[in-house]
C-alpha cells in the first residue's frame, strides 16, 4: 500500500499543482452538486405541490344540459325566443359531496348585484351606468355593485393568491352566515368616505327591490392587475363587495335560499381528483348539475418542475461528461510530466496497476477536498441557478395559462339570456388567473439544501469521473517502457 | 550468478545487430565494467541484464533460471538494483523517503526500517539534516550517493549502473566508485558498471570491451 504514501507525498510536495487540481475539481463538483440539488429540490417541490397546491372540484349548474333543453324548446316553440334556464346548486348536495374521502374543505359562491343607495358606486368613463348588463347577468336589470357571496373571503382565489388583501377590519368568515356584514374595496371606501363600522345600503334590482342595510366589517385592496382584467362592459372592480353567501341569496330572492351558484371542493390529493368526481356524480342529479375538475395548478407546478428537473439532469450529465474530459486531459498531461517517476517505479519493479492506483488515490484525495468546497458553495450556486430556472419556467407557465384562460367574460357566460345567475365573468377570470399565480408562488419556493445524501451522491459522481479520467489517461502508463524513459 | 547465453540484439534488422552470440558470466562478490565507444550498444546490453528489455536472441539466466520465466517486473523488483547517470530519484521526496519507498516497492527485508535507511545514508555521507530535505536540494554527487544507498537497502544481489559517474567531478567519482567496490566486496553483490571512463573501469575486477559487435575481456 506504498502507493497511498507516494500519493500523499506527491500532493503535499507539489502544492501549487495540487491547489490547481483542487480548484478545477471543485468547479466541476460545484456544478454537478448544483444540478443534483436542483433535481432533488424539483422532486421535493413536485411532491409538496401534491399536498399544498391541491386540486378542486366545482359543483355548478350543468350548462351543457341547459343549452340542450333550450335548443329542444326552440324547435317546438317558434313564437318566442326561449331562455337558458339553469338551476342553482343545493347546499344539501354540496354537504353530501363534502363528506367524501379526500375532500379537505369547500367554498360556496353566490354572485349577484344591487344598486348603491346613499353612496356612489365608482363609475368608469366609457362604461355604461348598468355596467354589468349583457355580461351574463339578468336581462331584466343589474345593479352597479357586484356582490360576491362567499363562505369565507380567505378561501377565494383572489385572497388566496394575494391579488386582494384586507387592509382594514376583517374578511368574511363562516361566522358571518345569516348576517348583513360586508367587505368593500378601498377605492370605493375612499370615494364615499367609508370606514369599518359604517353602514351602507344596497337596493335589490329584482323582486320586491328591497333595500338592505349592511355593516362594513372590512376593507380590502384589489391589486391594480385586477382592474386591467375587466372585460368589456364590466363594472369597475372597486364596486365589487364581499358578503356571506346567505346575504347574496337573500338579495337574489327567496327561491335561492340554501343554494349557491357554485360550490368549490378542495381535494387534498390531486391524484384523487377523478375518483372524487366519479363519487360526486353518483350523489347529484347530473342532468341539472355537473362536477368539473381543476387540477391545473398542480399540473402547472408539475410541468414546470418536470422542466426544471429535466434541465437539472442535463446539467448533471453535461458537467459530468465535460468534467471527465477535462480531468482526463489534466491527468494525461500530469502523467506526461511524470514519465521519469513512472520509469523509476517500473525499474524498481512496481506493478503498473499500483502506479495507476497511485494516480487514482491522488485524485480521490483532491476529490475529498473538492467535495467539501463544493458542499460549502453548492447551496449558493444551486440557489442562484434554481431561481433563474424557476423564474424562466414560471414566466413560460404563466404566459401559457394566461393566454388560454383569458377570454371575454372569462368563465362567465359571454352574453345570452340567463335567469339571474352569474352577473359578470370578471370574478371567474380573476379566479383562473389567480390559480396560475398561486402556482407561481409555489414554484418560487424551490428549497435547495445540501444534505449528507447529496454529498454521498456527489461523491459517487466524483469517483466515477475520477475513475473514468484515470482509465482514459492510464493507457499511457500501461504502454510506457522503462528503458525508453530512463535509458533512451 | 548471472549468465548471458548466446545473446543477440538489433533494432530493425538482424544484419544491423548491435551484438550477437554473446556469452558472458557475472559472479557475486565481483565488480565488472563494460566499456566501449558511444553507440556501441553497452547501455542496451545493460538494459537486457537489468530486465528493462528483452534480447532478440538467446536468454539471460539468473542462477540457472531464465529471467523471462521469473517475469521481468518480478526480476527487477527482487533481484536487480539500478543506478542511472541522471540519478532518477523521486524528486518530490526527501532522501530518506526515496529509500523507504524503494524498500517498500521491492519488498526489502528491511522494509519500513527507518533507522537502517538512515544508517545507509549516513554511511554515504548524507547528514541527518539533508536526509529530510527535498532530494533536489542536494548536489549531484550527493544525489548519486542517495541513488547508491537505494541499491544498498534493497535485497537485490545484482547492481547495475549506467554511467554512474557521468555527471560527477573527480572527487565525487572516486567516492562513488569506492562505494560500488564496497558493495561488491563487502556485501558480496554482483556489480556491473557501464562506463566510458578508463579510470572507472580500472577499479573494477573485470572489464569487458564492446567493440565491433563483440565483447572482449580486457587485461
Amino acid at each position: 500500500m506504498n502507493f497511498f504514501k507516494r500519493a500523499w507525498l506527491n500532493l503535499t510536495a507539489k502544492k501549487g499543482r495540487s491547489i490547481l487540481l483542487i480548484l478545477v475539481t471543485s468547479a466541476i463538483m460545484l456544478f454537478v452538486l448544483a444540478g443534483l440539488l436542483i433535481r432533488n429540490a424539483a422532486d421535493t417541490a413536485t411532491s409538496n405541490a401534491k399536498q399544498s397546491v391541491g386540486a378542486t372540484v366545482t359543483l355548478a349548474a350543468n350548462r351543457e344540459a341547459a343549452f340542450k333543453k333550450m335548443r329542444s324548446s326552440t324547435s317546438t316553440s317558434k313564437t318566442s325566443r326561449p331562455k337558458l334556464t339553469t338551476s342553482p346548486v343545493k347546499l344539501s348536495d354540496a354537504k353530501k359531496i363534502a363528506k367524501l374521502n379526500n375532500i379537505a374543505s369547500y367554498t360556496a359562491t353566490v354572485s349577484t348585484s344591487a344598486n348603491a343607495t346613499g353612496f356612489s358606486a365608482i363609475s368608469t368613463s366609457g362604461s355604461s351606468a348598468g355596467g354589468m348588463k349583457g355580461m351574463g347577468g339578468s336581462t331584466t336589470s343589474s345593479g352597479d355593485i357586484a356582490i360576491s357571496g362567499v363562505t369565507s373571503t380567505s378561501a377565494t382565489a383572489d385572497f388566496e393568491n394575494n391579488t386582494s388583501k384586507i387592509t382594514s377590519g376583517r374578511g368574511i368568515t363562516t361566522a358571518d352566515e345569516g348576517s348583513n356584514n360586508v367587505v368593500i374595496e378601498s377605492e370605493l371606501a375612499k370615494e364615499d368616505s367609508l370606514k369599518v363600522g359604517d353602514s351602507i345600503k344596497l337596493k335589490a334590482t329584482t323582486g320586491t327591490k328591497t333595500t338592505y342595510t349592511l355593516k362594513v366589517v372590512g376593507i380590502y385592496k384589489a391589486s391594480s392587475s385586477t382592474s386591467t382584467q375587466q372585460g368589456p362592459g364590466a363594472t369597475d372592480p372597486s364596486n365589487s363587495v364581499y358578503t356571506s353567501y346567505t346575504f347574496a341569496n337573500t338579495v337574489k330572492g327567496s327561491k335561492y335560499k340554501n343554494t349557491a351558484d357554485s360550490v368549490t371542493f378542495n381535494v387534498s390529493d390531486p391524484a384523487k381528483v377523478s375518483a372524487v368526481k366519479k363519487a360526486g356524480n353518483a350523489l347529484i342529479n347530473t342532468s341539472k348539475y355537473s362536477l368539473t375538475t381543476d387540477d391545473s395548478s398542480y399540473q402547472t407546478v408539475k410541468a414546470s418542475m418536470d422542466n426544471v428537473k429535466s434541465f437539472a439532469d442535463k446539467i448533471v450529465w453535461l458537467v459530468a461528461i465535460a468534467g471527465t474530459i477535462i480531468l482526463a486531459l489534466i491527468v494525461i498531461l500530469m502523467i506526461r510530466e511524470r514519465r521519469y517517476e513512472i520509469g523509476v517505479l517500473l525499474s524498481l519493479g512496481e506493478a503498473r496497476w499500483k502506479i495507476v492506483a497511485q494516480f487514482f488515490v491522488e485524485m480521490v484525495m483532491v476529490l475529498v477536498v473538492s467535495i467539501a468546497i463544493a458542499g460549502a458553495g453548492g447551496k449558493f450556486v444551486g440557489n442562484q441557478l434554481g431561481k433563474q430556472l424557476v423564474s424562466q419556467q414560471t414566466t413560460t407557465a404563466t404566459t401559457g395559462s394566461t393566454s388560454t384562460q383569458q377570454g371575454p367574460g372569462g368563465g362567465g357566460a359571454p352574453g345570452g339570456s340567463t335567469s339571474g345567475t352569474k352577473p359578470s365573468g370578471n370574478m371567474q377570470a380573476g379566479g383562473a388567473l389567480g390559480s396560475s399565480s398561486t402556482s407561481t408562488q409555489k414554484q418560487a419556493e424551490l428549497a435547495i439544501n445540501v444534505t449528507v445524501m447529496d454529498l454521498v451522491e456527489l461523491g459517487g459522481f466524483g469517483l466515477a469521473i475520477m475513475f473514468l479520467s484515470i482509465m482514459l489517461a492510464s493507457g499511457g502508463i500501461l504502454r510506457l517502457q522503462p528503458k525508453k524513459v530512463l535509458i533512451e | 550468478m548471472l549468465k548471458a547465453n548466446d545473446i543477440g540484439y538489433w533494432y530493425d534488422r538482424q544484419e544491423n545487430s548491435l551484438f550477437e552470440h554473446v556469452n558472458l558470466e557475472f559472479k557475486s562478490g565481483h565488480s565488472y565494467a563494460i566499456v566501449g565507444q558511444s553507440g556501441s550498444g553497452k547501455t542496451t546490453f545493460l538494459s537486457l541484464l537489468a530486465g528493462l528489455d528483452k534480447p532478440r536472441a538467446g536468454q539471460i539466466e539468473l542462477n540457472g533460471e531464465p529471467i523471462n520465466q521469473l517475469g521481468l517486473t518480478a526480476y527487477r523488483r527482487s533481484h536487480v538494483a539500478i543506478v542511472f547517470q541522471a540519478y532518477n530519484l523521486f524528486t518530490y521526496m526527501s532522501p530518506l523517503n526515496n529509500l523507504l519507498t524503494a524498500m517498500a516497492v521491492t519488498n526489502s527485508s528491511h522494509r519500513g526500517d527507518k533507522a537502517f535507511a538512515m544508517e545507509m545514508l549516513r554511511k554515504l555521507g548524507i547528514t541527518d539534516e539533508q536526509m529530510t530535505k527535498n532530494v533536489q536540494r542536494l548536489s549531484g554527487g550527493q544525489q548519486q550517493r542517495v541513488a547508491i544507498a537505494r541499491t544498498m537497502v534493497c535485497d537485490a544481489k545484482l547492481v547495475v549502473a549506467d554511467e554512474p559517474t557521468g555527471n560527477l567531478d573527480e572527487e565525487n567519482t572516486k567516492d562513488v566508485i569506492d562505494q560500488f567496490q564496497k558493495i561488491a566486496h563487502e556485501q558480496h553483490k554482483c556489480v556491473i558498471i557501464v562506463t566510458h571512463e578508463p579510470d572507472v573501469a580500472a577499479t573494477c575486477d573485470y572489464a569487458y570491451r564492446l567493440a565491433k559487435h563483440e565483447f572482449t575481456l580486457e587485461a
